[in-house]
């Protein structure tokens, strides 16, 4: 194997005029990169994008409870039932506390994300999309990539743009101490839109195994030219040669990263539980495992990009048998079980404080089925932001299907609308406000950051995207959804009242404990609907002293205390 | 000004070299030779020459090929990867000529993915129709690429049908096939089309469905083509309503012959009708030729469009498009002839295209075996060898970055389409690193079916080098291999890694000169000591780190 020259710079990427790669590094930008790092120290949150290839088909990944009869009659052919049939797989109601016209059902497969938004850590945002969307994949992918507007042609991405404002020597002056890794990271072989910061090379990398990278890397090429001819071709060399060098340094560094992590032993959901004819194996486990683990290992990547494909559902979206089942669903439910692997596998790590993960595609699709039990291409479509730090709940409302509102906006979910003055209606929520959110709330950007992600003009959303349970005490969320109540009376003697509300329909087991949390029997142990429950429980067999009462369901557990008198 | 004025010197060995390397898959050394001194239209010609039709591939299990009278539902897995292997060996056997290229820029343009299509016979019949029409008439290939069945099977043709029309194609053809999606300038509007033209040109191609006995033949290309859904003379899922576009097509109204209609419906004589209107509201926007001549020129000269050469170049050579009635022969012909390809027409260089595109894997991988004269298991006698071996070049391309056949977006490979960074997509640091891992395994990887002897290679006369010079070899490999000219420096580090010349820091430039000439000599001697005794333990490990060093470089991957 030749020996490679690890860390050598290429002289005349720092000072040939012809340089269209690579920015000169002033002075005023590598101060302002100590500065930074001052700060990114204190922040050392990353964001995880998973994209959707294909177009997501928003109306039956969340079913408008309230509009139901419209939404059969828009897509009877794919219809998934409504959360109060009586077939075995049907919508999941949400969450019962939202208004009624705010009721959404989850597909039936989308069980992960319900527990995840029961827990607090999972915000729905509805209809995103932006001003004038087009049926075209790729220049769409491109608008969500670049975060312009519809007639922008940009050639970086705004997380490109971003991360070259945080770290604005790249690519000469990196990696550094401070920062080691590259800045963004794709979960693949080749790199986005999204990381290109419009001025040279990509400001990350894309791998899809740090073991093999490294050993490939090492057993091939050779040493760069050193002086490059001022003309086309002497750009193409530079733009390979730039690639060389940053996988050469990178190579040993993410295996090292990675060696040094490792997962919780979370189980990862590998394969759709149900029959599918397509999409059986999960495509996001292996992407999302790898993420955890390189964070444990102490990778300082800000962000990542993982990717599952297939949502171009123009036909056999359903099974013609089930149209709860198919390829769509499997989808699905690789999303929601994979991410939610994903969390617990960070939770076990310690590292839930620091990720916040979204998915988006690039369009929604059409809200009237096809002949072909499927969709074709529509706009506006929701979006999940998943973590600990999200400000749980649902975002904006339900998209009006009623056959008035879809005349006018042509069987599209609009994320805007002509009104009767002429004027344009804003229905849905911009896409940059939501990545605007992100990097702001989340990752602390100063404003000229904000202003290099081209996201200083959107607006903000309606509420701050950041809360929950990390930044602050308020931890109303879940408690209007999941809660114990104390019990009454407290201390009691002969009986007590227990009682308690839950957000989901399932099973529940309420026990009474022993101090030391030894059970001595279970009082409520059945499935149980929506809202508040009480029973009432007869204690006069127990001898008198402390006991714990324990309130369990699929996805959360709460104890409390109950004194026996005489 | 950038000119389409034709060049009128003799191509020098550069030019010549950039002509082969930018309209063939990837010259050889005599080939080079043989167009050194020709006048460009001498050159150009000669890439023209009529070729004979291939003959079908043939299943080793049957001795016979398979296309020919397939039989419905059942499809072998291997008969895709013969269809595949047996389309790169046309481009490894093309020789000077351009029609394999022009194949191939009409996978790019058309794009068809097998992993949808699973039919080995539907993309084998794709493949055969780019060929027939690789520098014959566009607008007619558009026409007959709505009625192929693989990419009716690919953009889901038999779910459109009237009264519930499945868009997949008609977006496609608008968007990507034909006249391209300018800039969106209101809701809904591309300026060249709006989705209303969408939802009117997926109506015009409803009914369609594919033939998977591929016994429907188009008289005039005597290929198969799909069927109508219907009983043979009505088109009965075909929507015979009239259409009415939007007015990016001048409101044009598109409807069956009044004597082609029966009660409701309408003949297939009349939706061919409609699909021949279709096409001729298309290509009598002028924007159709430009967009077109766009594909071109990304594919042929350089993936950047300057206002320039867009007002200088696009712009006649859409009009030369136009005025030949939309045969490519005269473009590629005054594209490729012109002051402006051979980079006269100005006196800078900056904007030199010669060696500016990055290679594709294919170019890279079929370029670099017919420049070494690879050869592959003989397809006569060793046919389930000869396929291997295509299915090891298969995984190679797939690891580099290209799954032929397979692009992963429908609009194709990203290196053809995605701004701004086109055939730079090509590059990243896995494909890259495969790349060179590739040139690796070429001469040190036998299972794969193939392997290049450098020693054989740098005797064949037909290459006329003077191996026993070692200077003189490496000379002669940089000048055929690179694109541009290199630095001394470079060639210096060539040499040394060839002739394993000690370069320590320690040493003086003068010391290591010394030593450099020292190793030169030795070679001469080593050289001559294996043509005595054949014995080449030394020689070959030194020719393959040369071949190692050199084509193991950002430099060769440009072309």
């Amino acid at each position: 194997m030749k020996r490679r020259s690890f860390l050598k710079k290429i002289p005349i990427a720092a000072s040939a005029p012809i340089m269209l790669n690579g920015m000169p590094i002033s002075l005023a930008a590598a101060n302002s990169q100590i500065n930074r790092l001052a700060m990114s120290s204190e922040n050392d949150r990353v964001i995880v994008l998973i994209q959707l290839h294909g177009g997501n088909d928003g109306l039956n990944t969340l079913i408008p409870v309230e509009q139901y009869s419209d939404y059969v009659e828009w897509r009877a052919n794919i219809a998934i039932p409504p959360i109060d049939s009586s077939a075995r797989r049907k919508a999941i109601a949400l969450d019962n506390t939202l208004p009624i016209q705010e009721q959404v059902g989850l597909h039936p497969d989308m069980i992960g994300v319900k527990e995840l938004y029961d827990r607090g850590k999972a915000a729905i945002i509805h209809s995103v999309g932006h001003p004038n969307m087009n049926g075209s994949h790729f220049r769409s992918r491109d608008i969500w990539y670049m975060g312009g507007d519809y007639d922008d042609q940009l050639g970086s991405g705004w997380a490109g743009r971003y991360l070259q404002n945080q770290f604005p020597t790249y690519p000469e002056g990196l990696p550094d101490a401070m920062m080691p890794d590259p800045p963004a990271l794709e979960i693949g072989r080749s790199v986005n839109l999204l990381f290109h910061t419009g001025q040279g090379i990509p400001i990350g990398i894309a791998i899809n195994n740090p073991g093999q990278f490294f050993d490939l890397v090492n057993s091939v090429g050779g040493e760069p030219p050193e002086s490059i001819i001022n003309s086309y071709y002497g750009q193409e060399l530079l733009w390979i040669m730039g690639i060389e060098e940053k996988s050469n340094q990178y190579a040993g560094r993410l295996k090292e990263v990675y060696d040094n992590g490792s997962n919780s032993g979370v189980i990862y959901p590998e394969k759709y539980p149900f029959v599918t004819n397509s999409a059986v194996r999960n495509p996001l486990t292996s992407q999302l495992r790898m993420i955890a683990r390189l964070l444990d290992g102490g990778i300082k990547t800000k962000i990542f990009l993982a990717k599952i494909g297939g949502f171009d559902t123009h036909a056999d979206q359903v099974v013609d048998y089930d149209r709860t089942m198919g390829h769509h669903a499997a989808l699905l439910y690789h999303i929601s079980s994979a991410v939610k692997s994903f969390q617990d596998d960070l939770r076990q790590l310690g590292l839930e404080d620091r990720v916040l993960t979204m998915t988006f595609s690039e369009f929604g699709r059409r809200v009237s089925s096809n002949g072909s039990y499927g969709t074709d291409h529509g706009k506006a479509a929701p979006m999940f932001v998943f973590g600990k730090g999200v400000n749980a709940g649902v975002f904006g409302s339900n998209p009006d299907i009623s056959p008035e509102a879809m005349n006018r906006a042509r069987f599209n979910i609009p994320f805007e609308l002509g009104n009767s003055s002429g004027g344009v209606d804003r229905i849905g929520t911009d896409y940059r406000s939501v990545f605007k959110a992100a990097l702001k709330e989340w990752m602390e950007a100063p404003e000229d950051a904000i202003a290099d992600s081209l996201f200083n003009e959107v607006p903000d959303l309606e509420k701050p995207l950041i809360g929950g349970t990390i930044t602050s005490v308020d931890n109303t969320f879940f408690e209007n959804r999941f809660r114990l109540n104390h019990a009454y009376p407290n201390p009691a003697n002969d009986e007590v009242t227990l009682s308690y509300y839950i957000n989901n329909v399932g099973h529940v087991k309420l026990s009474i404990l022993t101090a030391a949390g030894k059970l001595i029997r279970d009082v409520v142990d059945e499935r149980q609907g929506f809202g508040l429950h009480e029973i009432k429980v007869d204690i006069s067999d127990l001898p008198t002293g402390a006991y714990l009462y324990r309130l369990e369901t699929s996805s959360n557990k709460a104890t409390k205390k109950l004194i026996k008198t005489k | 000004m950038a000119s389409l004025a034709q060049y009128n010197g003799v191509l020098d060995r550069r030019k010549a070299a950039h002509l082969l390397r930018r309209a063939t898959f990837g010259p050889t050394k005599e080939e080079i030779d043989q167009f050194t001194g020709l006048s460009v239209a001498q050159a150009v010609n000669t890439l023209y020459e009529e070729q004979l039709a291939p003959e079908a591939p043939i299943d080793p299990n049957t001795g016979q090929t398979w296309v020919e009278a397939p039989i419905p539902e059942e499809r072998p897995e291997g008969h895709m990867s013969m269809v595949l292997g047996w389309w790169m060996d046309q481009m490894k056997n093309s020789g000077a000529n351009i029609r394999e290229r022009m194949v191939y820029f009409y996978h790019t343009h058309f794009t068809t993915k097998n992993d949808k299509v699973t039919d080995s016979v539907a993309i084998y019949y794709q493949n055969a129709l780019f060929r027939q029409f690789a520098v014959g008439n566009f607008k007619e290939i558009c026409r007959r690429i709505c009625l192929d069945n693989a990419m009716t099977i690919f953009l889901d043709g038999k779910s459109n049908i009237k009264g519930r029309p499945n868009e997949n194609f008609g977006r496609e053809f608008l968007e990507l096939y034909t006249i391209g999606k300018g800039p969106q300038v209101g809701e809904d509007d591309y300026t060249t089309y709006t989705e209303l033209d969408v939802q009117e040109a997926a109506r015009v191609l409803s009914g369609y469905q594919e033939d998977r006995t591929y016994a429907n033949i188009d008289l005039e290309t005597e290929l198969p083509t799909i069927n109508f859904r219907g009983n043979g003379i009505i088109a009965g899922q075909h929507d015979a309503t009239p259409k009415t576009f939007s007015e990016r097509f001048n409101n044009a109204v598109i409807a069956p012959p009044v004597e082609e209609m029966q009660g409701d419906n309408t003949t297939i004589e009349g939706a061919l009708d409609e699909l021949d209107q279709l096409v001729e509201m298309i290509f009598a926007q002028d924007e159709t030729a430009r967009y077109i001549c766009r594909r071109l020129y990304r594919f042929f000269v350089y993936y950047e469009i300057t206002e320039e050469v867009e007002q200088d170049v696009i712009e006649p050579l859409a009009q030369t498009f136009r005025d030949n009635n939309y045969e490519l022969q005269p473009v590629l012909t005054q594209l490729l002839s012109s002051e402006h390809f051979f980079d006269t027409d100005n006196a800078t260089e900056v904007d030199d295209n010669h060696g500016a595109i990055i290679k594709s894997p294919l170019e890279l991988v079929i370029g670099s075996m017919r420049y070494f004269r690879v050869e592959l298991p003989d397809p006569a006698s060793e046919l389930p060898a000869f396929y291997d071996a295509y299915r090891s070049i298969l995984r190679s391309l797939n690891d580099q970055g290209l799954d032929l056949y397979n692009p992963f977006e429908v609009a194709g490979y990203p290196a053809y389409h995605q701004a701004p960074s086109f055939n730079r997509n090509w590059i990243s640091a896995n494909f890259l690193a495969l790349r060179y891992l590739f040139i690796d395994n070429l001469m040190s990887n036998p299972e794969d079916g193939f392997v290049l002897d450098i020693i054989d290679f740098v005797r064949d006369p037909a290459n006329n080098f003077q191996p026993a010079e070692a200077t003189n070899l490496v000379q002669a490999l940089v000048e055929y291999l690179f694109p541009e000219i290199i630095t001394q420096e470079r060639f210096d580090y060539f040499i040394d890694t060839f002739l394993d010349v000690p370069n320590s820091p320690e040493l003086s430039p003068a010391e290591i000169q010394a030593l450099r000439d020292q190793e030169v000599i030795n070679w001469g001697l080593d050289w001559n000591t294996f043509i005595n005794t054949n014995d080449d333990t030394g020689i070959r490990t030194s020719l393959e780190n040369l071949v190692n060093v050199l084509l193991q470089t950002p430099e060769y991957q440009l072309f």
